[in-house]
């Protein structure tokens, strides 16, 4: 652990200091953190953090300024699943699709909420929905065949990947009861159980 | 050449799209070619009823706007050979179509087809005027209240005024035995009003709530008395003499069986 170089710690925001109740310690996190935290951030969040660590005292309901835009840089390089997803644009749509409703975006789509039959989702990206899916999805649309649909109820009444058209067969069927990923491999749709990380063991390393 | 046909009511939920459904399927089983056109565009439903929803890839807006062939957006029945369905769009709305352009399209499609069955939206705006620019027929579907009946009323006037002469009338859902009871509108006091031509009656039958959600029209079914009412009405419309169905005699026997059965 780091100790910080000032006489007095530096702090960003005012806390109590609170004592280990098994070692008596007073834990020194707060250190930590702003020792480590990149000057970018603290220059975003507008904050005067001087060489020498002077601790930045707020007065009782004074706000901290809350930037208008953030500027990140994006932090991670080295790690291809961090990369992929650097210079995709995401939607997050916090609702439920309706029918009659068209969603189309270049980029990925991210649904909060149930896309119902009679809506349609077209992205040139991933579409994810937090969800039922039962209308349409159209993931890939530019021609993107690496483009995946997931949804924690996977039940579209059409599924569109890039230039392949799916539809569920005719007849009752039992639907699973888990989350399911659709991607392309070797030319078809396939439907699998989504699993975490799986991209990130198979695919992109 | 085909012949165009608009099924059309007014008044909403009098069962259109039903009449649409069964009569496009009926005519098919006898063996012509049926193409059912959807016009509610923004609210289709006749793809949901027929079961072929998960097929559609273009639709009429499609056509008409040249993003597509019209054959490419004509959607082939999974049980009849001869039944095509060209659905509506259901994120685009009325005024996306016109009705030059609804004329042409009837008429590539009469080139085809022996019968064109148009679904008209509720309603005489936009979306009922497309429906019927391309119509050579029509049919008015009503059910027996006065307030389906009023609009049925002005359904047939504004009609004849696009020149659409002798529209043929379709009641639906009657319940013989409120009408013998004097509860409900009878067959008579309805043509008294309205004064067209009676292409069929349809009794209330549970059995179109069953099919319709399964997506299976009920003139598949030959136990339905619905789906018997528009298997006539698909004879009619090709011109064979059928009686009307006597629903009297239906509660007569239907009381006999049921005294047979003990229920009485």
């Amino acid at each position: 652990m780091k100790k910080a170089k000032g006489s007095k710690p530096k702090k960003l925001f005012e806390q109590k200091e609170e004592t280990d109740i098994m070692t008596g310690e007073t834990p020194d996190i707060q250190n930590q953190v702003t020792e480590e935290m990149p000057a970018e951030l603290a220059s975003i969040l507008d904050l005067e953090v001087g060489e020498t660590g002077n601790r930045i005292e707020f007065e009782e309901g004074e706000k901290v300024p809350v930037p208008e835009k953030l500027s990140f840089k994006p932090l991670v390089h080295k790690d291809p699943w961090q990369q992929a997803f650097v210079d995709e644009n995401t939607i997050l749509i916090k609702r439920t699709v309706r029918s009659g409703q068209s969603i189309q975006f270049d980029g990925n789509v991210v649904v909060l909420g149930d896309v119902n039959p009679g809506s349609e989702i077209v992205a040139s990206g991933n579409i994810i929905v937090m969800g039922a899916l039962r209308g349409v999805v159209h993931a890939g649309a530019t021609g993107n065949e690496e483009a995946t649909v997931s949804a924690f109820k996977l039940q579209p009444t059409q599924l569109r990947i890039a230039n392949h058209i799916t539809r569920a067969p005719d007849g009752d069927y039992l639907s699973p009861d888990h989350p399911e990923t659709a991607r392309i491999k070797d030319g078809i749709v396939v439907i699998e159980v989504y699993q975490l990380g799986q991209d990130r063991q198979t695919k992109i390393c | 050449m085909g012949e165009v046909i608009v099924i059309t009511s007014g008044k909403g939920g009098v069962g259109k799209t039903t009449a649409t459904a069964n009569i496009g399927t009926a005519l098919a089983a006898l063996g012509h070619k049926v193409v059912m056109v959807d016009t509610d565009i923004g609210l289709r439903n006749l793809d949901v009823v027929l079961g072929l929803e998960n097929r559609i890839v273009y639709d009429i807006v499609d056509v008409t706007h040249g993003n597509c062939r019209l054959k490419q957006a004509l959607i082939k029945d999974k049980r009849f050979e001869g039944l095509h369905l060209l659905p509506a769009a259901q994120t685009k709305d009325k005024t996306a179509v016109n009705p030059d352009q609804m004329r042409e399209l009837c008429s590539e499609l009469a080139k085809e087809f022996d019968y064109v069955i148009i679904d008209c939206p509720a309603g005489i705006e936009q979306g009922f005027k497309n429906a019927i620019a391309g119509a050579e027929r029509a049919i008015v579907v009503t059910t027996p209240e006065v307030s389906a009946v009023r609009d049925a009323d002005r359904i047939i006037g504004l009609l004849e005024s696009a020149e659409l002469r002798d529209p043929k009338l379709i009641v639906n859902r009657i319940r013989p035995l409120m009408v013998k009871k004097g509860d409900m509108m009878s067959m008579d006091d309805i043509i008294d009003i309205l004064a067209v031509n009676v292409l069929g009656i349809v009794p209330e039958d549970e059995m179109i709530v069953v099919t319709t959600n399964k997506g299976e029209p009920a003139v598949l079914d030959n136990n339905s008395m619905a789906g018997q009412a528009y298997r006539n009405m698909a004879r009619r419309i090709t011109g064979e003499e059928i009686p009307l169905m006597d629903l009297e005699a239906d509660i007569g026997f239907m009381n006999k069986l049921k005294k047979l059965i003990g229920f009485k």
